[in-house]
């Protein structure tokens, strides 16, 4: 209706809004929004539940990483250990390197090495993290020991000459052994003088697989441990100047860059890697920040399945909403007034979703601050960077928008005729084209914002088509369950043809519930059945002839002694060697790599050292795919064998130039072959192979297997370490069981944590379940009462609505197996190269929890509807 | 089936002494007070009284879907007094049909489904073909496979007339069947609910505003405020009679 023709009609009756009539803007939908409120928020819990939840995860998962990052770049110093650091495996700085580095600044010396640990008796023996430190150890901060005695004071010597060492109490109790005992380290014994509490640096040294010890670097020289070819790293830290404790002025920050140009240019061939305290651990930062892409995605993935709870509400509002719309237009409304008035709704009890989930996500770090602070290597520091508050915001906002605003779409459709003719069915059909258009773009807008936020786009892609797809399946599986369960014959069974009616109606829970608990349990499946085949893959399927020991640092002539006595215990032993050195990549095909953008699967190749070897066969475990073997006492130009699948991604093949730095040396060598490695076989074997007249002359130990039969006793097994730890104390020999158990035991904590995550989409399911349930309770409340009326018992309303959820149930739990069994069968065996080990404990899980969910949340629902009086819903309005 | 003759004398509603009293807010409600109420096999009575009176109270209380709070209520030769819920449901379910203003159609079932429905409780084998039959009866042949939301409300009371009669009720309740239909659609309604009566000889209880209606029946029931203020014989006197 115009204007002027409601001023016409009007004037008859002098009206006190005649001649005052405006376009009505957005206030004025903001203000008859509010005015339609009045009624509260009931009927949006589940709404603002779903949205809360999402926008939590998502908050808490960036403000833990907030507080992570920020404590990493403040303490950068202290675990960096000073302002910057220069490493490199096997080779001391020598006497020119260092002068080079005592000229800019002060310098501290440590080395660290992996060895053995044994009781003077050799009785007991035990894997440990040696580092030797000099005086000036610390730069920053401090070693805390037990006593409350200083670092240098504990590793002074005795009485007697012998040195101190501080130690992990944790060996103490493996050695049986107490302060103030003595042990041996390599050819030297030493004293036990104090316990470590804290090491201000550990985050600088790598991963540690025993406990650690502390020893004077006098003493670490005549332990025998450090002869050329040992596997020892050597770190310098500096200090260069800039101030303690406090972020870096740009002076500060300009000093440090042209120390590590400096070391570049002056050291081109040092092998030096260069850290400073501005990214202290690059490492732990990257993996902070998979971690964080990882639960955020699996934040919005909740969040996109609180998006069907969102929209299940926004529909039930708009329909319970049918004849306030059709009174607003029968009054005047126009469509676009009435689409604002009931977007302007949505969007205020958005903003409440959001606000909740935004303050509950912020309490996460603070309580697990208070609760885990002394766990962690470093201390964390509580900021919450208005990024991560905005992007939860956001996320929550577009996932609102992209959900509610289809049924909205139907609201301003709604027809006045609505008022006069309640019966008559309704047709939902697609919202106005610019609606649709407006759909796209902010589904469009999200993927983007997913994609730009992501550590790894790639990745963020991948995640989004999956998801994409997964919504995809089951939205046309909620539609096939749908149409099938029409389509079914009805049954004799009046309880099965009840159920059946309930799946298949137009209205009814099974799109919802199959599309919301469908989504969340194909990722616990695919979670599970990853977890399941990899510890499958990790234990019981270790090869017949897996190794018992890996033994580390043999020198290279005295390997046949070594046989000699491995076989003085155990006869059949078989064992194997290889060359170990450890080496940097400098460059692939002539590109430097710090200019090669590797994936992330392959780019720990080009971090940090790797080991080498070197070969006149090829290696037990590998298969040569391309190119050719060299011969047996090969002289020729430098040749470097490659892993097949890591020369892929990394874009090296056959003829191209390697160079690695090893002991100080840049050595180039050319592909000769590539060669697919079968790394479970737990043979030895490495990266890159080089051909021996490549590398043999630099001096290096030797790594060998010692593979036991397989009935040998475990007191024999023990005696096979003890009797090479009483005649090599600097040969080092690790377990491979308990390094198997102790990858175990982290990987069982990862996948743990994994899984726990991942419920969070099921929680977000399980509220969608609720909301759709509650949503139908009037409906199913009229239905059960009518069949009473039509002479239903209790009993068989209840087996109808069982029956239901049990299909309902089953349908979503299937299809979730055969998803999730896809999708962990192309992430094992396409990506991870793992064999795919179906485990049907994982589908009684899947199985377990979709009729659990169901079953609770509907039955509880049903306990209502059987108690429920059949009068006032019988009765005429 | 035909019990318009021959049929036993017994009662099928005798009720005596019932009173309803609910419980609300503001206190207790009396909605029936000392109602009696016999009624033949065969019969058909209409309850007529203004709105509030106690009319559908009445007719609920008759269909064992409430419970009196006091007196007798003996129904289809069954003391509802001494039943369960279940064993009141399965009475319906046996002998006595419901017609709903609203018409109560399972909106998740299509028409032929919906009359189906009370003989797949009963357990009957040849519900659908029975439902079919009664379907093309009250004229919605073409309309068997239609949800409810697809019938107009004439539509959808007459598959409520044919599943109130799907399982040869020997009492058919009827609350106001016209209440939501035009005039013409209502006339249609009640020819058929008539000539169905007839045809079934079921005994029928219906609660109506319209006075030409009640006429209808053999015998008119008054009510006003919980009670029963006139109980008089219609202008029909049979089955036939009233199905003209």
């Amino acid at each position: 209706m115009s204007d002027s023709a409601t001023t016409a009609r009007a004037a008859p009756v002098p009206s006190p809004v005649a001649g005052r009539t405006s376009t009505l803007g957005v206030r004025d939908a903001l203000r008859l929004a509010l005015r339609e409120m009045r009624g509260g928020l009931s009927g949006f819990y589940v709404f603002i539940a779903c949205l809360a939840l999402g926008v939590m995860v998502i908050t808490a998962v960036g403000a833990l990483s907030d507080a992570l990052t920020a404590g990493l770049a403040r303490q950068g110093e202290m675990i960096l250990g000073g302002d910057v650091t220069v490493a490199r495996t096997h080779m001391r700085a020598s006497d020119t390197e260092r002068a080079w580095l005592d000229e800019r600044g002060r310098v501290s010396e440590t080395a660290t090495l992996r060895t053995m640990a044994r009781t003077t008796d050799a009785s007991e023996q035990a894997l440990v993290e040696l580092k030797g430190v000099d005086g000036a150890y610390p730069l920053v901060g401090a070693v805390v020991l037990q006593s409350g005695a200083t670092l240098h004071v504990a590793l002074q010597g005795d009485t007697d000459g012998r040195p101190g060492a501080a130690v992990d109490p944790i060996l103490l109790e493996r050695l049986g052994l107490k302060i103030g005992d003595r042990f041996r380290l390599g050819d030297l014994e030493v004293r036990a003088t104090a316990a470590i509490v804290s090491e201000p640096d550990s985050l600088s040294d790598r991963l540690t697989f025993g406990p650690r010890i502390f020893l004077a670097m006098e003493a670490l020289e005549k332990t025998g441990l450090v002869k050329p070819g040992s596997l020892v790293r050597w770190r310098y830290a500096l200090k260069v100047g800039a101030a303690s404790g406090s972020a870096l002025s740009g002076d500060e920050a300009a000093r440090i860059d042209t120390f590590t140009q400096a070391v570049k240019r002056d050291m081109p061939e040092a092998g030096f890697s260069v850290q400073d305290r501005r990214d202290p651990r690059p490492r732990v930062r990257r993996t902070l920040e998979r971690l964080q892409q990882f639960l955020t995605l699996i934040g919005l993935t909740a969040l996109l399945i609180g998006g069907v709870g969102v929209a299940n509400a926004v529909q039930s509002f708009v329909d319970r909403r049918r004849k306030v719309i059709a009174t607003m237009k029968s009054l005047g409304a126009p469509q676009k007034l009435v689409f604002q008035i009931f977007l302007a709704q949505i969007a205020i009890v958005s903003l409440v979703g959001i606000a909740i989930g935004l303050a509950l996500g912020l309490i996460v770090p603070v309580s697990l601050h208070s609760l885990y602070a002394d766990v962690l290597p470093f201390e964390t520091q509580l900021t919450i960077t208005p990024a991560s508050v905005a992007a939860a915001a956001i996320y929550g906002m577009l996932v609102a928008l992209l959900f509610a605003l289809w049924p909205l779409g139907q609201a301003e459709l709604v027809p006045p005729a609505v008022l006069f003719r309640d019966a008559v069915a309704e047709r939902r059909g697609w919202p106005r084209p610019y609606l649709v258009a407006l759909i796209a773009a902010i589904a469009a807008l999200l993927v983007l914002f997913v994609v730009m936020t992501s550590e790894s786009q790639r990745i963020a892609l991948y995640f989004v088509a999956g998801l994409t797809l997964v919504f995809a399946l089951f939205w046309a599986l909620g539609a096939w369950v749908t149409w099938f369960a029409r389509r079914v014959p009805r049954p004799a069974l009046p309880e099965l043809s009840i159920a059946l009616a309930n799946l298949g109606a137009p209205g009814g829970l099974t799109r919802s519930v199959v599309l919301s608990l469908g989504a969340g349990l194909s990722l616990l499946v695919a979670v599970a059945l990853a977890d399941s085949s990899l510890v499958r893959e990790i234990s019981s399927r270790l090869p017949e002839n897996s190794p018992n020991y890996f033994l580390l640092d043999i020198p290279k002539d005295d390997y046949d002694r070594v046989v000699g006595i491995v076989r003085g215990v155990a006869p059949d032993a078989a064992m194997a060697r290889a060359p170990m050195l450890r080496g940097r990549v400098v460059s692939l095909g002539g590109r430097p790599v710090d200019q090669i953008k590797a994936p992330p699967e392959a780019e720990w190749v080009l971090r940090g050292d790797r080991g080498l070897t070197y070969s006149d066969e090829v290696p037990e475990g590998s298969t040569v795919t391309k190119g050719e073997w060299w011969g047996k006492d090969y002289s020729g130009e430098p040749l470097v064998s490659f892993e097949a699948e890591l020369a892929g991604q990394l874009g090296v093949d056959v003829g191209d130039m390697v160079t690695v730095n090893v002991l100080g040396r840049n050595v180039s060598a050319r592909i000769a072959n590539l060669r697919e490695v079968n790394w479970e076989s737990l043979a030895i074997n490495f990266v890159m192979v080089f051909s021996p007249n490549t590398l043999s002359a630099a001096p290096h130990n030797v790594l060998a297997t010692v593979t036991l039969p397989k009935d040998t006793s475990l007191s024999r097994e023990a005696e096979v370490a003890r009797a090479i730890g009483r005649a090599y104390p600097t040969v080092t020999a690790i377990r491979v069981k308990d390094a198997i158990n102790a990858f175990g035991a982290v990987f069982g904590k990862i996948m743990a944590a994994v899984r726990v995550a991942g419920s969070v989409t099921l929680v977000a399911g399980a509220l969608v379940l609720a909301g759709a349930l509650a949503t139908a309770q009037r409906r199913r409340i009229l239905e059960a009462v009518i069949f009473k009326a039509l002479g239903a018992t209790r009993r068989r309303i209840l087996s109808a609505h069982i029956l239901e959820y049990v299909l309902i149930a089953l349908a979503t739990a299937g299809f979730a197996v055969a998803f999730g069994a896809i999708a962990a069968w192309v992430a094992l065996e396409q990506v991870m190269d793992v064999a795919f080990a179906f485990s049907w404990s994982a589908v009684a899980q899947a199985l377990a929890l979709a009729s659990g969910l169901v079953v609770v949340f509907g039955g509880l629902g049903t306990l209502q509807v059987l108690r429920a009086r059949p009068v006032p819903y019988l009765r005429s309005e | 089936m035909d019990q318009s003759s021959g049929h036993s004398t017994e009662p099928i509603i005798d009720i005596a002494g019932v009173g309803l009293t609910l419980t609300s807010r503001a206190g207790a409600v009396e909605i029936l007070r000392d109602v009696a109420l016999s009624v033949t096999p065969g019969q058909s009575v209409a309850i007529v009284g203004p709105s509030g009176s106690g009319k559908t109270s009445l007719l609920m209380v008759l269909a064992g879907l409430e419970r009196a709070s006091a007196g007798r209520v003996t129904v289809v030769g069954q003391d509802f007094a001494q039943m369960s819920e279940d064993e009141l449901a399965a009475a319906r379910g046996r002998d006595i049909g419901i017609v709903f203003q609203s018409f109560h159609l399972v909106p998740t079932m299509t028409a032929l489904e919906n009359i189906a429905l009370p003989l797949e409780f009963a357990g009957r084998t040849d519900a659908i073909e029975v439902a079919r039959d009664l379907l093309t009866e009250v004229g919605l042949t073409d309309r068997a496979e239609h949800f409810p939301a697809e019938l107009s409300g004439g539509e959808q009371q007459r598959v409520a007339l044919a599943r109130a009669l799907s399982g040869s009720p020997r009492l058919i309740l009827a609350d106001e069947p016209t209440g939501n239909l035009d005039g013409k659609t209502g006339r249609q309604v009640i020819d058929l609910l008539f000539g169905l009566h007839r045809r079934h000889g079921a005994t029928l209880v219906l609660i109506t505003h319209d006075e030409s209606l009640a006429a209808r029946c053999s015998r008119v029931v008054r009510m006003a405020d919980g009670r029963i203020v006139a109980d008089e014989a219609g202008s029909a006197t049979t089955p036939q009679a009233a199905a003209q």
